[in-house]
């Protein structure tokens, strides 16, 4: 499936591009934030603490109107006085409304992104590599049905489409115990470093936006899977197969798939980028069934925006990165894969 | 395959795909749990009463007849009335529209006199600061969620500096044109101009990726077309570089942009929509998110058939422009 | 005696690649006479190509030309540059490299024009192929009308001008007189219902048909000297003749001259006056085609013409030269004389550089350049190179 010439390629790819060197940083530290979340959190994402609400980053302070009255001589005054809030130690990147850490919901929030862009993605693709090699290999009326369906799907936009669905059939999420939490590690590490303890126990997975997301974005792989499949099909060696008896399936299994590796892989990466951006952009709208996710918390930090623009701002930075990274990696992958996409001109 | 067939051909296409859009909003109902009663009917209803709207709403008639009764009426126009208003879908749809079409058109207008000349000089001027510029800029448009950078926007020159409104639409660009028409120059010019100052940001916030998508596509496609052998026969011909760059290779890099703007455009839609929730812009996103959370179903199914429609309209469009710019297609 | 309409001095041309310089051509020399065919030939890879693109300054990156000449006569371009550039002008000659690009670039057309290897890939897909020739009458004929704007960088065509033109709809560029020339053209190369086939694009057409077209195009700047980089390579044998015929015929009629660059030895014999034979980027032995095919000096030309089958004298005497062309990287390239490696005459004077030397020549007045020891003495096999076992390769 991946040759040594292809890894070559990626290796040569890889030394010559500083972009690509960029992408995989981004890419294993957004994964790797995401998986020990429990360990790099500061506190506990979901713990509200009304008395230290919208402090500011480190380096920023909040003025507020303070209104204190007291009784001077007899009679009432009543002061308004301009206070300033000042950042804490233990919230460098600020709290909420809620009083929340800006900072360890953003840890969290990887979490949620990573899982639905991995899980989101790897449902379409099994989906629409299937549709596309069944309808590529066969071709007539199974083709012809296939893609006109395909066409229909396309039709609606894959925002559209997740709203009404998501709506229409209700937030589904399933808790999913966190496994550090549950081997008894988190709470020792975390004490041995002088952080605090109690940390979430369990995750939420957002089910339906992951299935509605595999539903509406399945239509790409069908396409490309379709494409080479319909040409792997005409090759000599898969002919010679098929008269030897090969049965269809392990034709399929064994020719056409492999071959169609190296485009699904490129077209993977750009739609995980994809999915990411349509996961924080359907719990932004309020449509996702966790609220620890960067999209729901930029939603919470409109409200706030110009008093604690921080809120809205952490999140969506850190959306910014993740999608940045996973589309260097997708244009390294395709530099080096298929040269064909995208021809760099020259001799 | 003459020009014309060509058309003919896609076109009848294209009214099948949009007998398969009606058709799926149609069955989306009945793969949704509940029944459309349940959003009509007081919550302490009887089950008479219950049984009644289910009549009214032609909910007993058995399925075929449903589907049959909603074609028929879906060609004469007749979307049904909204569950919770009593307005006319047809007419409700239809007056979002040009405010979603507004900022669909502005936004692409923005992203296309944009990107364009921005690839262009990406492309041509390879490893120079402007091309660093260019990708870099690119990179980050297509990474940013659109209603994040709504909302910096909003934060940055509305909030902070006060340049622009943060949300809502002030008039119409028509709207604005009969008031220039009617009231004179004064209060028509005003009109527009606050039909701009609305439009701004909104059209920046969803144009913005189109932009960086379309620059990349150009830079990619200018630097491939450049490295073609018709090129350089063409220089050996002894043509000004800018004829060699615009007439042949830009036409040529447009040809594949052209198509995937054409796949592209539901994610302006679907951007569209969500911009619209940033700004509060009165368009058929919002309209749609209404339906949705109220399970207003006339509504939701028309906005659905209007969007998925002109979807399909738009790509015959688009297929039209390619064919017209690439001779080879039609041949096919 | 014929005057030389092109005298091209140590032109040398060099990649610079991730994997190190390439020296595709190496210090060429070799002149084309007003009406003549001059040939070029060699194995692919031997550097024919990139002269005829460094001939018209079209070498692309990483490619550079890194030294060299081309003069080429042209008394008024001579006088206009007298001053401004000096040592660029001699005589009736300028040195094509010293000129200002724009120039340079005004030149291709009605001083050099090109006709590639592949039809198809030379044509811009998405245009008529009448349009196309038209653009390089247009070109030309704005030169004539204004000939200051034309050397602008735009040319008065910038991109205000092409959305203007995009959306009235008019001919891009091209005037009709132009689109009219183009019918001419067309039809002057023996293309049938040219009015028609003007309109129709390069997909439409068939290989010769649009190497003809390549020819019109090519014809349209009414060039001095048309460069023919391998013109029918890419086509049926039938077709080939037909092509070679047309520009047989149009060189006599227009009295151009042409370079011909092909690795077919029998075009050569058939089209050529003088020829020069190239091998890792240097041309190692020009003449007259009587000289270089019937009394070869260089062990290289006499392996090649050895690599053709003789019609007259059917016993097989087909003798490939060993080995490949070698590797053009600088690093890899050493001193000694390139073909020494693959030599059966190699011997131990061939291990530093050898420099063109002159050869007998049967006729007066055309010199025979020999880039081998053997022009100066005989072969001794006493001084053979080791490894270098050669005389039983070529008698094998």
């Amino acid at each position: 499936m991946i040759s040594p010439r292809t890894l070559r390629n990626l290796r040569k790819e890889l030394r010559s591009s500083a972009l690509a060197k960029i992408g995989i940083v981004l890419v294993l530290a957004m994964l790797l934030v995401a998986t020990l979340a429990p360990f790099m959190a500061l506190h506990n994402p979901t713990n509200q603490n009304l008395e230290e609400n919208n402090l500011p980053p480190l380096g920023f302070s909040r003025a507020t109107e303070e209104t204190t009255s007291e009784m001077q001589n007899g009679s009432l005054v009543i002061k308004n006085e301009t206070v300033l809030v000042n950042a804490s130690a233990s919230h460098p990147l600020g709290t909420n409304s809620l009083g929340q850490d800006v900072y360890s919901r953003a840890v969290y929030g990887a979490r949620t992104s990573m899982m639905v862009g991995v899980l989101g993605t790897l449902l379409a693709a099994i989906l629409g590599v299937s549709v596309g090699l069944i309808a590529g290999f066969y071709r007539g009326r199974v083709d012809d049905a296939l893609m006109r369906f395909a066409d229909i799907s396309l039709a609606f936009p894959s925002l559209v489409l997740a709203i009404a669905l998501i709506g229409l059939w209700g937030r589904a999420a399933v808790d999913i115990p966190d496994p550090f939490v549950m081997l008894g590690v988190v709470d020792p590490v975390r004490s041995a470093l002088g952080l605090s303890t109690g940390m979430p126990d369990s995750f939420v997975l957002p089910g339906t936006v992951i299935v509605v997301v595999g539903l509406v974005n399945w239509v790409w792989f069908a396409r490309i899977a379709r494409g080479e499949a319909l040409s792997i099909r005409e090759e000599e060696y898969v002919k010679a197969a098929r008269a030897l008896g090969a049965s269809d399936l392990r034709i399929i299994g064994r020719h056409v798939l492999p071959n169609a590796t190296t485009p699904i892989l490129v077209l993977a990466t750009i739609q995980v980028a994809a999915i990411i951006l349509l996961e924080s952009s359907l719990s932004f709208l309020g449509f996702s069934g966790t609220t620890l996710s960067w999209g729901f918390d930029i939603s919470q930090g409109r409200a706030y925006l110009s008093t604690s623009w921080w809120i809205a701002t952490v999140p969506g930075l850190a959306i910014v990165f993740a999608v940045i990274g996973v589309n260097l990696v997708g244009d390294w992958l395709r530099d080096a894969l298929d040269p064909g996409i995208e021809g760099e001109g020259g001799v | 395959m003459s020009y014309g067939r060509f058309l003919l051909k896609r076109g009848f296409q294209g009214i099948l795909v949009v007998w398969g859009v009606v058709s799926i909003v149609f069955m989306l109902r009945f793969i949704t749990p509940g029944s459309p009663v349940d959003a009509v009917a007081p919550l302490d209803a009887s089950a008479e009463l219950r049984q009644r709207i289910a009549e009214e709403l032609g909910l007993n008639q058995p399925l075929y007849v449903q589907y049959l009764d909603y074609l028929w009426a879906l060609l004469h126009g007749d979307m049904g009335y909204s569950y919770i208003s009593g307005i006319e879908a047809s007419q409700m749809v239809f007056t979002k529209l040009p405010a979603t079409v507004e900022l669909a058109v502005a936004s692409s207008l923005v992203a296309i006199t944009l990107s364009i000349p921005l690839g262009v000089i990406s492309a041509t001027r390879r490893h120079q600061p402007a091309d660093y510029a260019a990708t870099t800029f690119s990179l980050v448009g297509i990474s940013t969620p659109n209603f994040w950078l709504g909302i910096m926007l909003v934060l940055l020159l509305s909030v902070e500096f006060g340049l622009f409104p943060t949300s809502g639409r002030a008039y119409g660009f028509i709207e604005a044109f009969r008031i220039l028409a009617a009231q004179g120059v004064s209060p028509g010019l005003d009109a527009l101009w606050q039909w701009l100052r609305h439009i701004f940001l909104p059209a920046v916030t969803l144009g913005t990726y189109f932009t960086a998508l379309i620059t990349r596509l150009t830079r990619s496609g200018m630097l491939e077309e450049l490295g073609q052998s018709y090129v350089q026969a063409t220089r050996a011909k002894g043509l000004p570089e800018s004829l060699i760059r615009y007439k042949h290779a830009l036409r040529n890099t447009l040809i594949p942009v052209i198509t995937v703007l054409g796949l592209q455009l539901g994610t302006l839609i679907g951007g569209a929509v969500i911009t619209e929730a940033v700004f509060s812009w009165p368009g058929l996103g919002t309209t749609l998110i209404n339906a949705i959370n109220v399970r207003d179903w006339p509504i939701l199914q028309a906005t659905l058939v209007v969007i998925g429609c002109g979807f399909v309209l738009v790509n015959l469009v688009v297929d039209a422009v390619y064919a017209y710019l690439d001779p080879q297609v039609v041949a096919e | 005696m014929a005057d030389e309409i092109l005298k091209v001095r140590n032109l040398t041309t060099r990649f610079f690649t991730e994997e190190g310089q390439v020296n595709a051509v190496e210090g060429v020399d070799f002149d084309v006479r007003d009406g003549e065919v001059f040939g070029i030939v060699g194995e692919s890879g031997s550097g024919k190509s990139v002269t005829a693109l460094s001939l018209i300054d079209l070498v692309e990156t990483p490619g550079r030309i890194t030294e060299g000449e081309v003069w080429y006569r042209d008394a008024e371009l001579a006088d206009e540059h007298r001053d401004s550039h000096p040592e660029a002008v001699d005589g009736d000659y300028v040195d094509v490299r010293q000129l200002p690009e724009t120039t340079r670039r005004w030149l291709r057309g009605p001083a050099f024009a090109t006709i590639f290897q592949d039809p198809m890939s030379s044509l811009n897909p998405t245009i008529p192929v009448g349009e196309q020739i038209a653009e390089a009458v247009e070109v030309q004929r704005r030169a004539r009308a204004n000939p200051r704007r034309t050397r602008s960088r735009t040319q008065g065509y910038g991109l205000g001008r092409l959305l203007i033109d995009s959306v009235i709809p008019s001919r891009n560029y091209v005037s009709d007189e132009s689109h009219e020339r183009a019918v001419e053209l067309l039809d002057r190369v023996g293309i049938p219902d040219p009015e028609q086939r003007a309109e129709e694009y390069p997909h439409e057409f068939s290989g010769g048909m649009l190497q003809r077209a390549m020819v019109a195009q090519a014809l349209a700047g009414e060039p001095d000297v048309l460069i023919a980089d391998e013109p029918t390579t890419a086509l049926d044998v039938t077709i080939q003749a037909q092509i070679l015929n047309l520009l047989t015929e149009l060189q006599e009629e227009e009295d151009m001259s042409v370079v011909l660059i092909t690795h077919n030895l029998g075009v050569i014999a058939r089209m050529c006056q003088r020829v020069g034979v190239m091998y890792a980027g240097e041309v190692v032995e020009r003449g007259s085609l009587e000289d270089v095919f019937e009394n070869p000096v260089h062990p290289y030309t006499e392996g090649l013409l050895g690599s053709i089958p003789d019609l007259e004298d059917p016993a097989p005497r087909l003798s490939p030269i060993e080995g490949n062309v070698p590797s053009l990287l600088d690093s890899e390239m050493g001193e000694k004389c390139y073909f020494a490696d693959r030599c059966p005459k190699a011997m131990e004077s061939c291990l530093h550089r050898i420099d063109e030397r002159d050869a007998p020549s049967t006729l007066d007045g055309v010199d025979h350049k020999v880039r081998c020891v053997l022009a100066d003495r005989e072969y001794d096999e006493s001084e053979a190179l080791d490894g270098a076992t050669a005389p039983e390769v070529t008698d094998d």
